[in-house]
């Protein structure tokens, strides 16, 4: 078993690697889209090292004779203590850290394969303040064409509180993300932002109101609202935030394979 | 009598064989039922929305980890199996102290984050580059290359000062580090990366090979300590604390400085966060992304992989204290 440990887990972690970016589009719950070439080429190296680690050992036990990869090992960790006398470890070689420590890499491999961990939610969401995009008032360009108009909620917010032009005005609008709600019952579309992966995930919303407001959705169901703007407080003042939206219709809706929106 | 002791020792041991069976049996079923009924009742109260969001962050650093870090063994196991090794003696100046500046501004040639650098620094010290040379390399490479400066004037756009400012201050901090090194550093606190005994077997294709497994699986598991490190404290600091500290010019540097080793966040995207924290001073923004690449957990614990525990505590605080004072200086200077 120790023999092979290096190539399980090497192998372990390609396969999971592989299969949250090559055979399913999992990868989104934790990193942004453009990551995906660079995963998948780094899945199939660390697959196809695992699998020449195993052959290299296998074919090391079967001619112990000439095992270079064995006593080159060893040279190692014997190299490793000469250098390494304040760390004590263990009595033999393979009690050195790094080794053992790279077991952890099993963690998130097994996690990713079996029950890979969901996308952040409403509990993100509701943990910190939604982010208010940092700029001034100013004009935007013109709104793209179409009716109802797909905006994420990035865009929808910063026209809202930013823009002296008013695109939004007159303008059916369009929108998808997941409910979150405050203890007094008003409740938010809300998306969470991922620029490089989910610890860097912050928050934007969109109050609804209006008529198709009042069967709210339970916390954390996905849905598509479209709606209209409901212009509220001074532009780029505390009062604009967060801004809202009146809305027409509230569709439930599967999470969308992407459940973050990029900047 | 021989043979009735024998007998009676058969005897003595199928009952003894049988108890234990019946017990162990029936202990064994006990924790069967007892797991299979509580376990899946057990396992929903654990997984709760934290625990969920904590898997999920702590997955998702390491994952994003894992591109970069491979990035950085394939180029530090490339340096060991492929470059000759007195190559890096010769391209850099002898003097140790012109030595620093040169190797710092070379971070400009790897794109990529800090997980790749810690790897590619062990191995040119393995190569014979001086420690001094080699730090400056590792603490300026994810801070200063094109990505990094690309996404930073991205996140600020119309602010090119706040690029400039970030440039200069991680080069600054680098080198400070890499003299400070040259001048009072010891030897016997970095274990030095293993030096391998120049062997038919650990250069070329072969070399290769088995040096990037071992300098992969050395170093994930690192990355995935400080993954858990990082998904603790994104779960456990909400972020709402922060505004209690806006008002202190200093004390919003301060925090900023810290929340950049607790959280991180990646060198590429630690700009976008930056942005995002408005109500901070561009000075305490600017110390949020020189620190950020420079001394994160997750970088603490590659480090202690690399070169050992002690230098890792030690490098980092002063790293810390020096970045910090860098970027107040250039923000003050710049900002």
């Amino acid at each position: 078993m120790r023999r092979y440990g290096s190539a399980i887990l090497l192998l372990l972690t390609g396969a999971a690697i592989l299969r949250i970016s090559l055979l399913s589009e999992l990868y989104l719950r934790y990193v942004q889209s453009g990551l995906r070439p660079y995963l998948i080429v780094s899945g199939t190296v660390l697959v196809l090292l695992g699998a020449a680690a195993g052959v290299a050992r296998w074919r090391g036990r079967r001619s112990d004779d000439h095992d270079h990869d064995d006593h080159d090992h060893d040279d190692h960790d014997h190299d490793d203590h000469d250098h390494d006398d304040h760390d004590h470890h263990g009595e033999h070689g393979h009690a050195h850290p790094g080794p053992r420590l790279a077991w952890l890499l099993a963690l998130p491999a097994v996690a990713l394969l079996l029950f890979p961990p969901p996308a952040l939610g409403s509990y993100s969401a509701g943990r910190e303040a939604a982010q208010r995009a940092a700029q001034g008032v100013g004009t935007f360009p013109a709104l793209p064409s179409g009716d109802p108009v797909r905006l994420t909620l990035a865009e929808f917010s910063s026209r809202a509180i930013y823009d002296s032009g008013r695109s939004l005005k007159g303008r059916t609008v369009r929108m998808t993300g997941f409910v979150t709600q405050d203890d007094d019952g008003t409740w938010y579309l809300t998306r969470l932002y991922v620029t490089c992966c989910a610890a860097d995930a912050t928050t934007s919303k969109i109050e609804i109101r209006g008529a198709a407001s009042s069967d709210r959705p339970p916390t954390d169901a996905w849905v598509t609202v479209t709606g209209t703007w409901h212009p509220q407080g001074e532009l780029g003042s505390d009062a604009a935030w967060p801004p809202v939206l009146d809305a027409g219709s509230v569709v439930r809706v599967t999470q969308p394979s992407d459940p973050y929106e990029k900047r | 009598m021989e043979n009735r002791r024998t007998v009676a020792d058969g005897l003595w041991l199928a009952v003894r064989t049988l108890v234990y069976a019946v017990l162990g049996g029936a202990a064994l079923i006990a924790v069967a039922t007892v797991v299979s009924v509580l376990g899946p009742v057990l396992a929903l109260d654990l997984y709760t929305p934290p625990v969920a969001a904590w898997w999920t962050v702590f997955t998702a650093v390491a994952v994003q980890g894992v591109p970069f870090l491979l990035l950085g063994t394939v180029v530090s196991a490339a340096i060991g199996a492929f470059v000759p090794e007195k190559i890096f003696s010769r391209l850099l100046p002898g003097n140790q102290a012109l030595a620093v500046p040169v190797a710092g501004a070379a971070g400009v040639v790897l794109p990529g984050c800090e997980c790749a650098s810690v790897p590619v620094a062990g191995s040119l010290m393995r190569r014979g580059v001086a420690p001094a040379a080699a730090l400056a390399f590792l603490l300026s490479a994810p801070a200063i290359n094109p990505v990094v400066l690309v996404a930073t004037s991205i996140a600020f756009p119309g602010q090119p000062t706040m690029v400039l400012g970030r440039l200069v201050a991680s080069l600054a901090t680098a080198v400070a580090m890499g003299w400070l090194w040259v001048r009072f550093g010891k030897e016997e606190w970095l274990r030095l990366p293993k030096g391998r005994t120049p062997s038919n077997a650990t250069t070329g294709l072969r070399g290769f090979a088995s040096g990037l497994q071992h300098d992969f699986l050395h170093a994930g598991g690192f990355l995935v300590l400080g993954a858990a490190a990082a998904a603790t404290f994104n779960i456990a600091v909400p972020r709402s604390v922060l505004d209690v500290f806006t008002g202190s010019a200093w004390l919003s540097v301060l925090l900023l400085a810290v929340l950049a080793v607790v959280l991180c966040v990646c060198s590429e995207a630690d700009a976008f966060v930056a942005a995002s924290l408005t109500g901070f001073s561009p000075t305490a923004r600017l110390a949020f992304m020189v620190v950020g690449p420079m001394v994160d957990l997750k970088l603490i614990a590659l480090q202690a992989g690399t070169f050992g525990r002690s230098f890792a505590l030690r490098f980092s605080s002063v790293t810390w204290v020096v970045a910090l004072a860098s970027s107040v200086l250039v923000g003050w200077w710049l900002l």
